[in-house]
């Protein structure tokens, strides 16, 4: 087998209200890409598109998106995992080419979040909980990761200033990020301003700044066999582990309760993979959802021992120029979280970052960097490593 | 709290918990499969290490709070404002369960709280019919076993 390559990346603006339609949206990202590898449609061998359904009005995106990006009559198809759905469009993109079945592959995420009100888009989020167990029970995603947050800072000791230190640490890099959909600077005092929105108490203890921005967005990976990769590429940047698990839906049915036994056993299946350990990721993309997502992630990776995540925030060893940068692009928390389109984006971060073209936000020569993107409240997880 | 006049209105999630009419306390229902003797809640029809069918049974209705959270969001299905929810250790089963905590005892709620089941009209069942829900509530002082 040979290697897989990434040869071309893209994304939209992460933007709230994108005024036109999802395949227009898509179009944005796919268009970045395209220029990005240089590629045109007939050498794309097969398309992957991923979003989460539950906000979109269109049924069945692939044909329509296939048809409206030229791509047709290659073969596509759709992919959904929540909010993982375009790293887990990798996994089938890298199978199809390792299979010999095509040498090129691109993989579409996308989501218009705004197609729905923003309240009816958490009952919705809520709807990838159970929902004949949990949902009548008024499940919503920030509940779950409160949860989360305060056994985290009742075995640990982890304070809700840490959690607002990891917001801080998004906003620093929103702000320089200009595809981003939250530029603004968010400070400690927000948080316990009665008069900021980012003091607002949403579930407890997790606040409005502990949030993620939902943004309308699209991202797009073009995937290519090692020899179509090096004849259409300078800087390929290739897959060297891939990682993905899944859990039960229901959260009462696991044992870790500090941790994403996901993002633990995707983690390891992609470090395995590709002969690293956690010590060797020179930068990494973390799912963010919330702060306290991006905590544990730092532990289930392998960058802390569980329960010292908060001492990589209080160093900021997980900034630009720490021991292990993570979501130097502002994150989900900063640069929004369009569902199907976010996993793309992460990879897209990872891929600029190992090439040396991410400008102001550009770590000092990293060779392998990490994308870790989960759906749901853990049932879905995937581990990417790349490297140059 | 019980003084409701509950007869008219289902439950919620039907199979999921016991309604009982006289003094009894309410228990969560599960499923047991004869077969490894596991035990699950929510009970599956089937168990899917045997592919056996499970049969119903009691799980409990005392527990320990084994996390929880106060949701100050606009709450869906006609839920009280603030709601709380949580996860709960159930005594005997070992069992950990997700569920509604009483929205009047917010103050009570911390971890490792003993907590007991009630079953009481709250919400609707979206489409504006109420709804018998299960929600654990903290213990008084000198209650419980
Ligand atoms: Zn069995």
């Amino acid at each position: 087998m040979g290697k897989v390559g990434i040869i071309g990346v893209g994304q939209s603006a992460f933007v709230r209200g994108y005024p036109g339609s999802i395949r227009e949206l898509a179009f944005e990202g796919f268009k970045d890409a395209m220029r990005d590898a240089g590629a045109k449609t007939e050498d794309i061998g097969a398309s992957v598109i991923c979003s989460a359904p539950e906000y979109d009005k269109q049924r069945s995106p692939a044909g329509v998106f296939a048809e409206y990006m030229g791509l047709t009559p290659q073969p596509t198809f759709y992919v959904e995992t929540l909010c993982s759905s375009s790293s887990t469009g990798l996994k089938p993109a890298y199978s199809l080419i390792e299979s010999g079945l095509h040498d090129s592959v691109a993989v579409i995420g996308f989501q218009k979040m705004s197609e729905i009100s923003s309240a009816e888009s958490q009952e919705r989020m809520g709807r990838g909980a159970d929902i004949q167990w949990e949902s009548p029970f008024g499940t919503m995603m920030p509940a779950y990761y409160a949860m989360y947050a305060r056994n985290h800072m009742a075995t640990y000791g982890t304070t809700p200033e840490d959690l607002a230190l990891i917001r801080l640490k998004s906003s620093t890099y929103g702000q320089i990020n200009d595809k981003a959909v939250y530029r603004k600077a968010v400070t400690a005092e927000m948080f316990t301003d009665p008069e900021s929105p980012m003091s607002g108490p949403v579930a407890s203890p997790l606040r409005v700044g502990d949030c993620c921005a939902n943004a309308d967005g699209s991202s797009c990976i073009i995937v290519a066999g090692e020899e179509k990769a090096r004849a259409m590429s300078d800087k390929p940047v290739w897959i060297l582990g891939l990682g993905a698990a899944s859990t039960s839906v229901n959260l009462a049915g696991r044992d870790v309760f500090n941790g994403l036994t996901v993002g633990i056993e995707a983690g390891r299946q992609a470090y395995e993979m590709a002969g690293v350990t956690p010590k060797e990721i020179d930068v990494a993309e973390v799912h963010d959802c919330f702060t306290i997502a991006e905590m544990m992630a730092y532990e289930n990776l392998g960058f802390a021992k569980p329960g010292e995540g908060r001492d990589l925030i209080r160093g900021k060893e997980t900034y630009k120029e720490g021991s292990i940068p993570v979501n130097v692009d502002g994150g989900l928390l900063s640069k929004g979280h369009p569902i199907g389109a976010t996993g793309g984006s992460q990879i897209r971060t990872i891929v600029l970052q190992l090439r040396g073209e991410a400008g102001d936000m550009q770590v000092k020569n990293p060779e392998i960097g990490l994308v870790h993107n989960i759906g749901g409240v853990g049932l879905y997880g995937n581990v990417t490593i790349l490297g140059r | 709290m019980n003084e409701q006049n509950t007869d008219a209105i289902q439950p919620v999630n039907p199979g999921t918990f016991t309604v009982p009419e006289d003094d009894t306390p309410p228990e969560l229902l599960g499923g047991y499969c004869r077969t490894c003797r596991s035990l699950y809640y929510p009970p599956p029809r089937y168990c899917p290490s045997c592919l056996e069918e499970v049969e119903s049974c009691t799980v409990g209705g005392r527990g320990t709070l084994h996390s929880f959270t106060v949701v100050r969001t606009k709450p869906p299905l006609g839920l009280p404002q603030p709601y709380c929810v949580g996860y709960v250790d159930l005594d005997g089963s070992g069992l950990r369960v997700f569920g509604l905590l009483d929205p009047e005892r917010v103050e009570d709620l911390v971890l490792g709280a003993r907590v007991h089941l009630t079953v009481r009209s709250m919400g609707h069942d979206g489409r504006g019919e109420a709804r018998l829900r299960p929600c654990f509530t903290p213990d008084e002082a000198g209650e419980g076993s």
